[in-house]
């Protein structure tokens, strides 16, 4: 596949993973608490290889989280080595951890509040892969607090602003 | 094992009778001409830092720094490298422990990035090649493998938190083994490090980044571990078994840095950490419980450590099946022995620890790096459950 159309799968997937965050962190409580852990303003970005696709966040103490501008630096910046490498697990052909354990990507700031984001991302797929695939990257499958079409339903009517 | 892997060692190892007497040539191959000594104050006064400071010859010394504590702190790092700029020093040559050599990391990379401030450049693979500081380091304990590791943990002692930095930009340029460097250890540090080095090598063979080289390093380290611990621990003079459990350390550290540690690890990290206790110790008490914890997933690598655990025979005499808690069984056996010579503790109880810190230890736990290559899941129910298994009521 081309690597634009590539990168525009990894800006859609983004976007999910966005709204997925904004809607789990009001209905599922593991994901609200570790939210609640981050200090208030902390920001996060993903980059989805050079050139790619990116989202950037800070912690909101209401929404849970909130859009930052691209550009600004971020306290933790997880950035992908390449496009495709991003498609890879933005796709869910494998695991945050194993990307991780296969070089995907590297780690711009603190590696152990980035523990807690990686543990929010795997509960985000649970909900949003098809459970064949999330036990085939999860090692272990978390239990859904609420249904994944509920997640659905409520990320599509969620502002992505 | 992932589709994909990596494997750094760029480090030239100098292992050996009388390895020390080459560390001046080999920093002046590397361009040295003024090096930075940095030591403890132990190992100046019981007299290990004086055969590497004599064994520089006509090599001038810049500065000799020997006030680094137990743990390697932002402000350490800080004023050493003021020191190595104010004395005009061009090289690192680190004699010590797991802290001394995680020290001299942290002051290599500060000033080859020519950061003022180490936060900036916390993270994972993300620094990019600096000035050549050359760096020469001669651990003194056989058990850390930071002589071959890419990874530095130091302490923020303002906020209470601790860094982690991973990037081949720490790594020695050289590491020299010579046994004359841990002679001295006393018998229950031996055990207690030595327990460390098992631990890095077994979880490294088991970790979800394992792979072909890193498992090649890691079975020969425990087969070294084996034959070697239990004879330095009673005969601390023997440099041979000296020798080979500095290999081992060494090996294992290579391993664990490309491949990660587990579980045992991220609790161990956090036991340190919240309780203060000492590394090797945690590791000691924690390894079996943690391998028990991971056997679900990992039976098969477990099953074929036996073979360098307990030696061919016990491995050809189990049937398959029974290999890898019989693999469980030889650490219990090895850390029961060291128990008896050494009086290494068992248990968390005997070391000090009080249950009620579980849950903040759960907690730091859960947030190490090491949690996220563990092969099954770190769920804060599971390391509860550990902690009160080897709490050891
Ligand atoms: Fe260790």
């Amino acid at each position: 596949m081309k690597k634009e159309l590539l990168s525009g799968v990894n800006q859609i997937v983004l976007e999910a993973l966005f709204r997925g965050f904004r809607v789990l962190y009001r209905e599922d409580s593991r994901v609200r608490k570790e939210i609640h852990q981050w200090r208030d303003g902390l920001t996060l970005k993903l980059v989805c290889g050079p050139g790619g696709a990116v989202l950037a966040m800070r912690k909101d103490p209401e929404k849970g989280i909130a859009r930052i501008r691209r550009a600004q630096r971020a306290d933790i910046t997880m950035r992908f080595k390449s496009v495709e490498g991003a498609f890879r697990v933005l796709s869910g052909q494998i695991g945050v951890a194993d990307a991780y354990a296969a070089h995907l990507f590297f780690l711009e700031g603190d590696i152990y509040q980035t523990m807690s984001f990686v543990r929010c991302v795997e509960y985000l797929e649970a909900y949003l892969f098809p459970p064949f695939m999330s036990k085939r990257i999860l090692k272990e499958v978390p239990e859904k607090q609420v249904s994944s079409l509920l997640v659905y339903g409520k990320a599509l009517l969620e502002s992505g602003r | 094992m992932s589709t994909y892997f990596e494997f750094t060692n760029p480090t030239k190892l100098c292992s050996g009778t009388g390895a020390a007497d080459n560390i001046a040539y080999e920093l002046k191959m590397l361009g040295a001409r003024k090096p930075m000594v940095l030591s403890d104050g132990v190992l100046e006064k019981i007299g290990t830092l004086s055969i590497v400071l004599n064994a520089l010859g006509d090599l001038p010394v810049g500065r000799v720094f020997t006030e680094i504590p137990r743990d390697s702190s932002i402000d350490t790092v800080n004023r050493i490298a003021e020191e190595y700029r104010d004395y005009g020093c061009d090289s690192l040559l680190a004699v010590g422990g797991g802290s001394v050599l995680d020290t001299a990391k942290g002051v290599r990379l500060l000033i080859s990035q020519k950061a003022d401030d180490l936060k900036t450049l916390m993270g994972c693979e993300s620094i990019p090649r600096g000035a050549h500081i050359p760096f020469v380091a001669v651990p003194t304990t056989a058990g850390t493998g930071s002589e071959a590791t890419a990874v530095a943990v130091i302490k923020d002692t303002k906020a209470h938190v601790k860094m982690e930095y991973i990037s081949t930009e720490l790594m020695p340029d050289v590491a020299v083994l010579d046994p004359r460097m841990t002679m001295t250890l006393p018998p229950r540090i031996t055990a207690s490090t030595g327990m460390d080095t098992l631990c890095h090598a077994i979880e490294a063979y088991s970790c979800i980044q394992k792979n072909p080289v890193s498992d090649a390093y890691a079975l020969t380290a425990i087969g070294l571990v084996r034959e070697n611990l239990i004879k330095a621990v009673r005969f601390g003079g023997s440099a041979k078994a000296r020798l080979a459990l500095a290999n081992a350390s060494f090996l294992a550290g290579a391993s664990f840095s490309n491949s990660m540690v587990g579980i045992v690890h991220a609790i161990g990290h956090a036991l340190g950490g919240v309780c203060g206790v000492p590394h090797g110790d945690a590791m000691n008490i924690l390894l079996p419980a943690g391998m028990m914890f991971n056997r679900k997933v990992c039976a098969d690598s477990y099953g074929k450590l036996l073979f360098y655990l307990a030696g061919e025979e016990v491995y050809e005499k189990t049937p398959s099946r029974k290999r890898a808690d019989r693999a469980i069984a030889e650490v219990l056996r090895l850390r029961s022995r060291l128990h008896t010579l050494t009086g290494l503790p068992q248990t968390l109880k005997e070391a000090g620890v009080d249950p009620a810190a579980f849950p903040e230890v759960a907690k730091t736990a859960l947030n190490d790096g090491a949690s996220i290559v563990n092969p099954r899941q770190v769920t804060r129910e599971a390391v509860i459950r550990i902690l009160e298994v080897c709490y050891g009521d």
